[in-house]
């Protein structure tokens, strides 16, 4: 950390709430959180763009990610899982970079020159898009398997944070546990709507595909914990800014069984699920539930149902939840004062009897001002406690 | 007349072959062109948006309905004068800003814009400033309709406002905007003309903007 009186001024509130309020471990909170105990202040998760962990690393003056999350009293710690030692992802001549699934993407500039200039991966490419039958889709020969990795790491890379802080197991956004968002990448998402309705062979297909890979990675994971791994995450994107994507019925008709196994599967290692959406899913929340959900993350407050104060009187007794900050307008465009009202409104609304995680709906995005994100994090310290 | 509703019925169903068949059969049986649009295609579309808006269709059930007045405006086209429909709403100039890759709602917004009788002119994806700039004033566009799905990119919006005064033809082009992070606030902030949440109202913003 840096020791100019600059940082020590920055870093001042935070600190000072800190050691009035911290009674416990990072893990000890979460564990309290999840189980529906109030803990000593409510946890904090931190998804962030690097281009704003930059500026947050220099504005408070920290060496380096783990310094910053530590100053912050982040509470979660993200897990990736299993290194992957299968064939290296092809580079092509138009600069595109293949994944797991081989579906491309190539860097994208957005905001170039400006203050808020950042990149993003964006898919170029969708390998299944232009086929029309089953059996095309068959013949794909990029399936992956789970054992195009290395699991025996797993267990030492949780086991280090422990005691201390709290073992979130995700993916990330390219290879995280789901249904719906591998199958857009690998179809287009313009030909993944069109076939919901008019080609529903190729939904289960590809959809099948998917799953039987998640079901069988899946485990090999959280064998390979050995115990250390406290949380599993797995997301999708099931909600528009205004209602789902689709209906509750074609969720069930394509989505809820495998919704189910997925959760079966985690609870079956002893591990509860956090499930992120973006968007207004707020007709689906009792179809989660039913099977199996213990989490709902992201909880996007612009999205049409998704106040945090309704959900929790409505679904507060069977459903925890992570997030309920707003990265689409309050935090870029929003005064500190805003910021502040709308932590203090989140904790108010969802930290009684515990089964909250302070979190922003996404990532902090670029276009974001530092006295926001520092308004942020000093709000979850004033107004978090219980 | 009851066929032309069986079109509109299709239309709103997403049935693009049922109603591609039947919208070249209306033409033989001399039924205009403009009735065609009116009767079939905006009706249908129409009634999927209210059905949208009360929660009873969704994404995907949007994107047949347009795909399927994509299917009739195919049929009509090459019976219109000049190759396209010969009494337009009005042109819209489209696409989504520089930076930002996302084009679903976009591309439906465009198909419900021509079924509902616009001239659209889609540049896609990524489009820059200077872009927009050129094809709001080659196409004499009523309207410029902005899409931005990623939030950081929408400040692009901003920019192309303030391009189109810079340029002296603000004052000639109506600009819509519209995209998961943009609301009214936002729309008001930047001084667009319009914001629309989903296409169906997008499609009504734009005969309001016609006027």
């Amino acid at each position: 950390m840096k020791e100019a009186q600059i940082y020590k001024d920055r870093r001042y509130r935070i600190n000072e709430l800190r050691a009035k309020n911290e009674k416990m471990t990072s893990r000890e909170r979460c564990l309290k959180a999840i189980n529906f105990e109030e803990p000593d202040r409510v946890p904090i998760d931190n998804w962030m763009v690097p281009e704003i962990k930059k500026r947050c690393m220099e504005y408070w003056g920290c060496e380096n990610e783990e310094e910053l999350l530590a100053f912050l009293g982040v509470d979660v710690r993200d897990n990736y899982g299993p290194s992957y030692v299968g064939q290296e992802f092809k580079t092509f001549d138009d600069g595109t970079v293949a994944d797991l699934w081989g579906v491309r993407r190539k860097v994208v500039t957005y905001g170039k020159g400006t203050p808020h200039e950042g990149t993003f991966k964006e898919v170029a490419w969708s390998p299944l898009e232009h086929m029309t039958t089953v059996e095309e889709i068959e013949s794909y020969e990029s399936w992956p398997s789970p054992d195009w990795w290395d699991y025996s790491k797993v267990k030492a890379e949780c086991a280090y944070w422990h005691p201390q802080y709290f073992v979130l197991n995700k993916g990330d956004r390219l290879d995280r546990t789901a249904q719906l968002k591998p199958m857009m990448y690998l179809r287009g998402i313009q030909q993944t709507f069109i076939d919901l309705i008019r080609n529903p062979e190729i939904v289960v297909c590809i959809r099948d595909h998917i799953v039987n890979y998640f079901v069988e990675y899946n485990p090999k994971v959280f064998e390979a914990g050995g115990g250390e791994i406290d949380m599993f995450m797995m997301g999708d994107d099931m909600g528009g800014q205004r209602g789902p994507l689709i209906s509750v019925d074609m969720w069930r008709k394509y989505f809820g069984e495998a919704f189910r196994k997925y959760c079966d599967i985690a609870h079956k290692y002893g591990l509860k699920v956090m499930y992120h959406t973006c968007g207004d899913v707020y007709q689906l929340i009792p179809d989660f539930i039913a099977n199996g959900l213990d989490m709902l993350q992201s909880v996007q407050p612009e999205a049409t149902n998704m106040d945090i104060k309704r959900l929790k009187q409505e679904f507060g007794k069977d459903l925890s939840f992570q997030g309920g900050m707003s990265i689409q307008q309050v935090l870029p465009l929003g005064t500190t004062e805003d910021v502040r009202k709308m932590v203090q409104y989140a904790a108010d609304s969802a930290k009684r009897g515990g089964g909250y995680i302070f979190g922003t709906a996404h990532n902090i995005q670029a276009d974001t001002p530092i006295e926001n994100v520092a308004a942020l994090f000093e709000a979850y310290h004033e107004y978090g406690v219980y | 007349m009851s066929t032309l509703k069986t079109l509109s019925e299709y239309v709103e169903q997403g049935k693009g072959k049922e109603a591609r068949a039947l919208a070249q059969k209306l033409l033989g049986e001399n039924i205009s062109a403009d009735r065609i649009v009116q009767e079939g295609l905006i009706a249908g579309l129409d009634a999927i948006g209210e059905r949208y808006s009360r929660f009873e269709a969704f994404v995907p059930e949007l994107m047949v309905a347009g795909m399927a007045a994509q299917e009739v405006l195919e049929v009509l086209r090459p019976k219109m004068t000049h190759g396209t429909l010969h009494k337009t709403s009005g042109t819209v100039v489209l696409g989504t800003v520089e930076g930002d890759v996302h084009d679903v709602g976009k591309n439906i917004v465009a198909m419900m814009l021509e079924g509902g009788g616009f001239k659209v002119i889609d540049l896609g994806v990524d489009v820059p400033v200077a872009k927009f700039l050129k094809e709001v004033k080659y196409q004499e566009a009523d309207i410029l309709a902005l899409s931005a799905l990623y939030s950081p990119t929408r400040l692009a919006m901003k920019e192309t406002i303030q391009a189109l005064k810079d340029e002296g033809i603000r004052d000639k082009v109506k600009v819509m905007v519209g995209g998961a992070p943009i609301d009214q606030a936002f729309a008001d902030l930047i001084g667009a003309d319009g914001y629309a949440p989903d296409a169906p109202q997008a499609v009504k913003l734009a005969k309001n903007l016609i006027g």
